[in-house]
């Protein structure tokens, strides 16, 4: 028996919400606080071509990280909403032939409860049948929706949590040659933000650093550009990294965001002398496509591939709200 | 025979079923690795995790029919736009797609049989050799107190090799019978797997169905005239004789029939070699033979009561027997000649003596017995040398088949009219000396190439094809057993190829493959049989509840097409040198110019009756029977005194709509 039927079999009523995983996935680096960037290659921000796909050097070895969560409200006990939710990490290394293998995984199913405001006996019932249990603050709970934001929070600082724990895990492990490329900040570890081949990929662009004409150049950059390198100060640990905009794909015709990346990698001119030169990298990775994922135009194929093993892994029972009557397909 | 499971085997698949593509009692699906030795026909085995209520987890075997690739490409589209358009820049993408190898795959058994449950969503293994005995139910004859396994070949599939059989009881009957083998021409496969086949029967038939025996018609070239001779074997092919357990050498016993040319004495075959021609026997029939099986000389408009009737009348009423033809003459009708006469006679007399105001004779209209007479003496002109005027010179030993013995008989350059005689004629020998057991085996293989020609889908019912729908439907019972060949098995009667109990295809035409009688074959059963490789074959056996693959060895004998290079026949020697080579076979003292003295200055039909005679007597001095019998008219042989016994041809059902 699942420690969810035992809650509901204690008395707690059964629900079934899953929050739209789009709209989750936007808000990723939303809550980063972060500095203005400051200038470092150049007096102002300015845009470079990148080498083509032809002229890019991909290094021999590369290991993608990725994570995944998933969360629902299952069951109440009274407008306590009790969340079922699952974590996961994975990095997968390329070989030669440019297939994926799977390197360090990690995953944590937790329940997410406010546990003091919960009745003694369903607290119970949940503290017997679950070992791992997420707290949360419970003054939120007669505001549903601002209560599952806090939930989609809590659940995000886990995912970020592991990932930056594996990131750590696989850091020490990087081969001579080999480079590590994360989906997100590089500067949540201080650790993997030091490291010389390590990038973060960023394609939610939630936090700005620029301002003015500099905004206006990263925003407007040509397919096949990056921008100057700015040093920025991210994550919860102040970390500064040296950062840069590249476009992977025209956004004439479609948005100002669209093919724009923002990479990050160690605060250290060798960055800046490395930044075209991993850019044509990065834009080599274009193909093969990421699709079908919506965000496929800043999306690395080797980053959703890891995604997609997550989420092949991941427990079913989350993947869909339960709905009372078949939803024609 | 079969090695024993080995042990702890590694999973190479596992079943994996969604809503639009379940798993049945029937069929499952799996994946693989991308690297994987599994192919099309390669046998697995499904271990289910759970156990059933006798406690023994289930176990499915199959057979994979299906294979796809595929890739987490959402469009096609989405490629050209990865690659910008450029395909050569598509292989530059440094990530490989997600792939998957996806394969379909038939349920060939299930243990327990009961309940039939879909199949298990368990792991996937390559079936070893007991996996095979499994697989293809082969265990219950393989094993068994009696057993009557009889190898085809090996199933070579996902890098295994293991043996697989047939039943004897359903390849030679009584259970089933029969074997249809069906490939385009040019690639060595139905021939050579006949023989292979016919090596391993002679090897395996099991003793308790007691003695076996062939009988093959070469209607080709010098397809079957070396059986006999050894082959050129690689040491792939000798390892696999070795794993089949068939010894890797020709026939033992092989005994070659061939007509005479129109000369009455050089054989009608490519088998004339010095070094071998001595083993060639004549064969040739006279009128009596023929007569009996007048009705394969005539065709569809042809058979007719009147023609019956009167064919029955020349039987009963005028052959061997001194007859007064009711214009004065008296005839003894023992050779074509004899009946030629007696037809002139008859006309002469309609047409003078009775100042031509009969059409009739005895009842019969005249142009009933000109027609008779037209197809009589027409065969004895188209088949010259085959038919002779001098009785039966030379035949099979009707009554003195032996065991594991080929009877091949060389019909390639006898006229097609005369192939249908022949094999009317033996066919008929061959099942009615099998009814009465006097045969001297129990069992005959008969072999016939080109089915597309003797029995078609289409055209007229001629003798030939009643006779093979005949054996096919009823030979079982006998031991009259048909192996046929054809390129094209759509277009032979669907009741010759229905019947046969074990079906073999080897590389077929799309345009074939294309026909109904393959739609129960995916399409990539189909593309895998349109590219077979020489030495690979399809079977379909009533053991086998799906086609399986399998590879057989080079046969062991000389092909026809080698044979000729290594024994070149040699060109016709004239007419004393034919006759000396003839006595001398039958008695090496003889000196040739003992015999040229004698045949010197005399009529050649003397010497090809004096030579017949000596042929057929085999006396212990041939050549002091050859002058007696030379020194005055050889009489041509008399048949048994009257009432003589009426041998023509059974009457066959007629062709009916049974189902097969």
């Amino acid at each position: 028996m699942t420690w969810r039927q035992a809650l509901i079999d204690a008395g707690a009523v059964p629900v079934a919400f899953v929050p739209n995983p789009a709209a989750a996935r936007g808000s990723k680096e939303d809550t980063e606080p972060a500095d203005r960037a400051a200038f470092v290659e150049g007096a102002e921000l300015e845009a470079h071509p990148v080498p083509d796909r032809g002229g890019a050097r991909i290094p021999p070895a590369v290991s993608f990280l990725a994570g995944f969560a998933r969360w629902g409200v299952v069951a109440c006990d009274g407008i306590i909403q009790v969340v079922d939710a699952y974590v996961a990490a994975a990095v997968r290394r390329r070989d030669g032939r440019g297939v994926l293998h799977t390197r360090f995984e990690r995953n944590r199913a937790f329940a997410v409860a406010p546990l003091e405001r919960m009745t003694p006996g369903l607290r119970h019932v949940l503290e017997a049948s679950v070992s791992d249990i997420e707290p949360i603050d419970g003054g939120l709970a007669g505001q549903p929706a601002r209560y599952l934001d806090t939930v989609e929070s809590t659940v995000r600082r886990v995912r970020a949590g592991l990932e930056r724990e594996l990131a750590e895990q696989c850091i020490a492990t990087l081969g001579a040659e080999e480079w590590l490329v994360l989906d997100g900040l590089l500067s949540r570890s201080p650790t993997v933000a030091r490291h010389p081949r390590a990038l973060g990929v960023i394609n939610s662009h939630g936090t700005q650093f620029l301002e003015g004409r500099g905004l206006e150049r990263a925003l407007t950059l040509p397919a096949g550009h990056r921008t100057s390198v700015f040093a920025v100060r991210g994550g919860h640990t102040r970390t500064e990294v040296y950062s840069w905009y590249l476009r992977l794909w025209p956004w004439e015709g479609n948005d100002l965001l669209y093919g724009l990346l923002r990479v990050e990698a160690r605060p250290d001119p060798a960055s800046v002398a490395l930044a075209s030169e991993l850019s044509g990298w990065l834009v080599a990775e274009r193909a093969p496509l990421a699709t079908p994922a919506t965000r496929w135009d800043r999306l690395l194929y080797p980053l959703h591939n890891v995604e997609e093993y997550l989420k092949a892994r991941a427990p079913r029972d989350l993947s869909t709200a339960r709905h009372r009557l078949p939803v024609a397909s | 025979m079969i090695d024993k499971a080995t042990p702890s085997p590694t999973a190479i698949g596992r079943v994996v079923a969604t809503e639009l593509k379940p798993a049945t009692p029937h069929q499952f699906h799996f994946w693989t690795a991308t690297e994987t030795t599994v192919g099309i026909g390669a046998i697995v085995k499904v271990q289910g995790a759970g156990s059933t209520e006798q406690g023994a987890a289930r176990v499915v075997y199959g057979v994979v029919t299906d294979g796809f690739a595929y890739s987490d490409l959402a469009t096609p589209l989405h490629d050209v736009v990865g690659a910008e358009g450029d395909p050569a820049r598509a292989a530059d993408a440094p990530t490989a797609r997600q792939e998957i190898r996806y394969w379909t795959a038939a349920v060939l058994r299930q243990t327990p049989e009961e309940p039939l449950q879909p199949v298990p969503l368990g792991q996937v293994f390559l079936a070893d050799d007991a996996d095979v005995a499994q697989a293809l139910r082969m265990d219950a004859f393989l094993y068994s107190a009696t057993p009557t396994a009889i190898p085809i070949g090996l199933y070579t599939s996902a890098g295994r090799e293991a043996p697989v059989y047939l039943d004897a009881d359903f390849l030679i009957g009584p259970e089933a019978a029969h074997l249809n083998i069906s490939g385009v021409s040019g690639l060595a496969t139905k021939t050579s797997a006949v023989e292979f086949l016919l090596a391993s029967i002679f090897a395996h038939f099991p003793p308790h169905k007691g003695r076996v025996a062939a009988v093959c018609f070469n209607v080709k070239g010098p397809d079957l005239c070396f059986l006999d001779q050894p082959g050129n074997l690689s040491d792939e092919d000798r390892r696999r004789y070795d794993r089949l357990v068939v010894p890797a050498q020709p026939f033992e016993r092989v005994k070659l029939y061939a007509p005479l040319k129109a000369d009455g004495v050089n054989l009608n075959t490519l088998r004339t070699h010095p070094d071998l021609v001595g083993d060639v026997e004549p064969l040739t029939w006279g009128l009596q033979e023929v007569v009996d099986y007048a009705e394969v000389l005539l065709n569809r408009d042809d058979i007719d009561a009147k023609a019956d009737a009167f064919i029955d009348f020349l039987r009963d009423r005028v052959l061997g027997r001194t007859f007064d033809d009711g214009f004065g003459g008296t005839h003894r009708v023992q050779s074509f000649a004899d009946l030629d006469r007696l037809f002139r006679s008859i006309f002469d007399g309609l047409e003078i003596t009775a100042g031509g105001r009969s059409d009739t004779w005895r009842t019969h209209h005249i142009a009933t017995m000109r027609k008779v007479r037209n197809r009589l003496l027409n065969i004895s002109t188209r088949c010259k040398g085959l038919v002779t005027d001098d009785g039966p010179a030379s035949d099979l030993p009707w009554t003195e088949f032996e065991d594991r013995t080929v009877y091949v008989i060389d019909i390639a350059n006898v006229d097609p009219l005369g192939q249908d005689l022949v094999f009317a004629r033996v066919v008929s020998k061959l099942r009615e000396q099998l009814e009465r057991r006097e045969l001297g085996v129990d069992a005959v293989v008969v072999f016939v190439d080109e089915l597309n020609k003797y029995a078609p889908g289409d055209g007229p019912d001629t003798y030939v094809k009643k006779m093979l729908l005949d054996i096919s439907e009823r030979g079982r019972y006998l031991g009259l057993v048909l192996f046929g060949a054809e390129q094209f098995r759509s277009q032979v009667h669907r009741r010759v190829v229905g019947n046969a109990g074990t079906q073999v295809f080897g590389r077929m035409d799309m345009d074939e493959l294309a026909t109904p009688g393959y739609q129960v074959l995916t399409p990539a059963t189909k593309s895998k049989l349109a590219t077979l490789p020489i030495g690979e074959l399809m079977v379909r056996h009533p053991h086998f509840t799906q086609p399986i693959f399998v590879r057989f060895p080079k046969p062991p004998v000389l092909r026809g097409r080698d044979g000729v290079e290594r024994f070149p026949p040699a060109a016709d020697v004239p007419f004393d040198d034919a006759v000396v080579r003839q006595l001398v076979r039958l008695d090496r003292r003889i000196r040739p110019n003992q015999v040229k003295d004698l045949i010197a200055d005399r009529e050649q039909d003397d010497v090809r009756r004096a030579l017949a005679a000596t042929r057929r007597t085999r006396p212990d001095d041939p050549l002091a029977y050859f002058r007696k019998v030379l020194g005055s008219r050889v009489a041509a042989e008399v048949p048994p005194a009257a009432p003589r016994e009426h041998r023509a041809v059974q009457p066959l059902n007629p062709i009916s709509d049974e189902p097969y």
